[in-house]
């Protein structure tokens, strides 16, 4: 109704035709298949790049904005593969959520824009740290390279209704589902548990003669 | 999903008017704002750059411009810098869901509501690593605050919405605003008055605005993370809490108070005259309410808000159950 009053006021007849024309003209296929992989490449370059600033950053502010950057990169992906509640939650949760607690935690330690908090890791870190990064590689990447042929079955992913990941989170995978839930739960006991103790002490300290 | 030439056009004329309404916003809102403050306190307000004073925040964006951005010694640059870029940004792509008539959208996604809530979250990361990377200790309090208000009150904010999107079946906006439609006593507000006052309330917290302004603080903290900004850094953070502000009064016209639907003649004028209604209410607030304490805020929220917002869903869950 609105539209078509502000159309006669401004004295502008629109012609369906004419639009039907423009809405018409898709992009073909293979500009299709260009823009997909310009995407992921962005994305790729996001979480790679965003992982590299994390680990090799100065301070621990730095590496936090570099986890946001890969969070963003990993939401795009979400996007990209048709499930845009995915890439939602991810943005609300970790970024706005999680992130941002990080930011509290390292805020209560004290530190300084001048990073001096930064020691080089040792040798034996290191390769802890390379061992560990490889290992899960080494483990999940043989299984995603063989199951690739499966999943590629349909090339272009289908967006899931929200109904029915709702219905599936609360009828067949409402095991799994509660299961991360205690995980969460025993994470805080474990946290309420931690400052409780460190409380206790510290006023035993103060009583103690 | 095709890509049609279309929607791209539509796209790109949607980002370029929300960008000059958001500009507009920002000009009009302050005029309006220190107008107000100006009759509240028995006083005219500005008054001498044109009639009333209107062209006041047109000079001063002029002085913002041309000021030098000062940048602390030993602070974190690049983070100093982005800050309020980032605070700026993500703001344009939230306007785009907004269903500001039945048939003017800029983007229609079917997770609308969602998509604002995923956005408004790097708000609130820009305002904390503005003020952390200040290196100035009001700063770094300011961000500090701003970190457990925003996180506070997100929650029972998403309560509230969660109990509209509930009530609707969708978080569609158009869908919801659609669901309002008819008469007056349609609107969610009669139906959900208590999501709309817990979302009244965490509006002025999620938008750093008084009595919920401690972050700022100006009494207090010199002006809290912003303490550091001059220029267009500072007038990039002054823009995105009054377009935040204007985000949250288009999501109350919409989710509350009917979107389009009026009395009479729905349409646009009615969303617009809606926001207006509620920005100038928060405006009203911020001169007549003192500034909370911080224990104070948090005890609101958790003590009275979180428990008031999980009965208002569990009560709008049982509703539905019945209904159905």
């Amino acid at each position: 109704m609105g539209g078509l009053l502000f159309a006669s006021a401004v004295g502008v007849t629109p012609t369906p035709s004419f639009f039907q024309e423009l809405a018409a003209m898709v992009l073909p296929t293979l500009g299709h298949q260009i823009m997909a992989y310009a995407a992921f490449g962005l994305y790729v370059l996001l979480i790679v790049g965003g992982g590299l600033a994390a680990a090799l950053a100065r301070t621990l502010v730095r590496a936090l904005m570099g986890l946001v950057v890969t969070f963003l990169g990993v939401a795009g992906m979400y996007l990209l593969m048709a499930s845009p509640f995915l890439a939602f939650m991810q943005l609300l949760i970790y970024i706005g959520a999680i992130c941002v607690l990080i930011f509290f935690a390292i805020m209560l330690v004290r530190n300084t824009a001048s990073g001096e908090e930064m020691h080089l890791p040792g040798l034996g870190q290191a390769a802890f740290a390379g061992l560990s990064a490889v290992g899960v590689l080494a483990v999940f990447g043989p299984v995603i390279v063989l199951n690739a042929g499966a999943l590629m079955k349909d090339a272009l992913p289908t967006e899931t209704p929200l109904a029915e990941l709702g219905e599936g989170l609360l009828n067949y995978y409402v095991m799994p589902f509660e299961l991360i839930s205690v995980i969460l739960l025993v994470a805080m006991a474990g946290g309420a548990f931690l400052a409780y103790e460190r409380r206790f002490k510290a006023q035993d300290e103060v009583t103690k003669p | 999903m095709d890509i049609n030439l279309l929607s791209a056009i539509k796209l790109v004329i949607a980002l370029a008017a929300i960008i000059l309404l958001l500009i507009g916003n920002s000009v009009v809102m302050v005029w309006l704002e220190r107008k107000v403050a100006g009759y509240v306190q028995r006083r005219p307000g500005p008054y001498v750059v044109g009639p009333h004073g209107i062209l006041q925040t047109v000079a001063d964006a002029v002085k913002l411009q041309v000021k030098q951005i000062t940048i602390p010694g030993s602070s974190d640059r690049v983070l100093f810098l982005l800050a309020p870029v980032l605070s700026m940004f993500p703001m344009f792509l939230m306007f785009l869901v907004i269903p500001f008539g039945p048939w003017l959208t800029g983007l229609e996604v079917n997770l609308g509501l969602l998509l604002i809530l995923a956005f408004a979250g790097l708000e609130s990361l820009a305002v904390i690593s503005g003020g952390w990377a200040s290196n100035n200790k009001y700063g770094l309090l300011g961000a500090a605050r701003a970190v457990s208000q925003s996180v506070a009150y997100e929650i029972p904010l998403i309560l509230a919405m969660l109990a509209i999107a509930f009530q609707n079946g969708s978080l569609n906006l158009t869908v919801i605003t659609a669901g309002q439609a008819g008469w007056v006593w349609n609107w969610n507000i009669f139906s959900q008055p208590l999501a709309f006052l817990i979302f009244v309330i965490t509006c002025f917290g999620e938008t750093n605005r008084a009595p919920f302004d401690l972050p700022e603080g100006e009494s207090e903290l010199t002006g809290g993370y912003h303490t550091e900004y001059s220029g267009m850094g500072f007038a990039l953070f002054f823009m995105a809490e009054y377009t935040s502000m204007l985000l949250v009064s288009f999501l109350a016209a919409v989710l509350f108070l009917g979107g389009s639907s009026g009395p009479v003649l729905d349409g646009v004028w009615w969303t617009f005259l809606k926001m207006g209604g509620f920005m100038t209410f928060m405006i009203w607030v911020r001169w007549t309410f003192p500034r909370v304490r911080f224990d104070q805020l948090l005890n609101i929220n958790w003590k009275w808000l979180l428990p008031l917002g999980l009965l208002n869903l569990w009560i709008t869950a049982i509703v539905i159950k019945v209904m159905q």
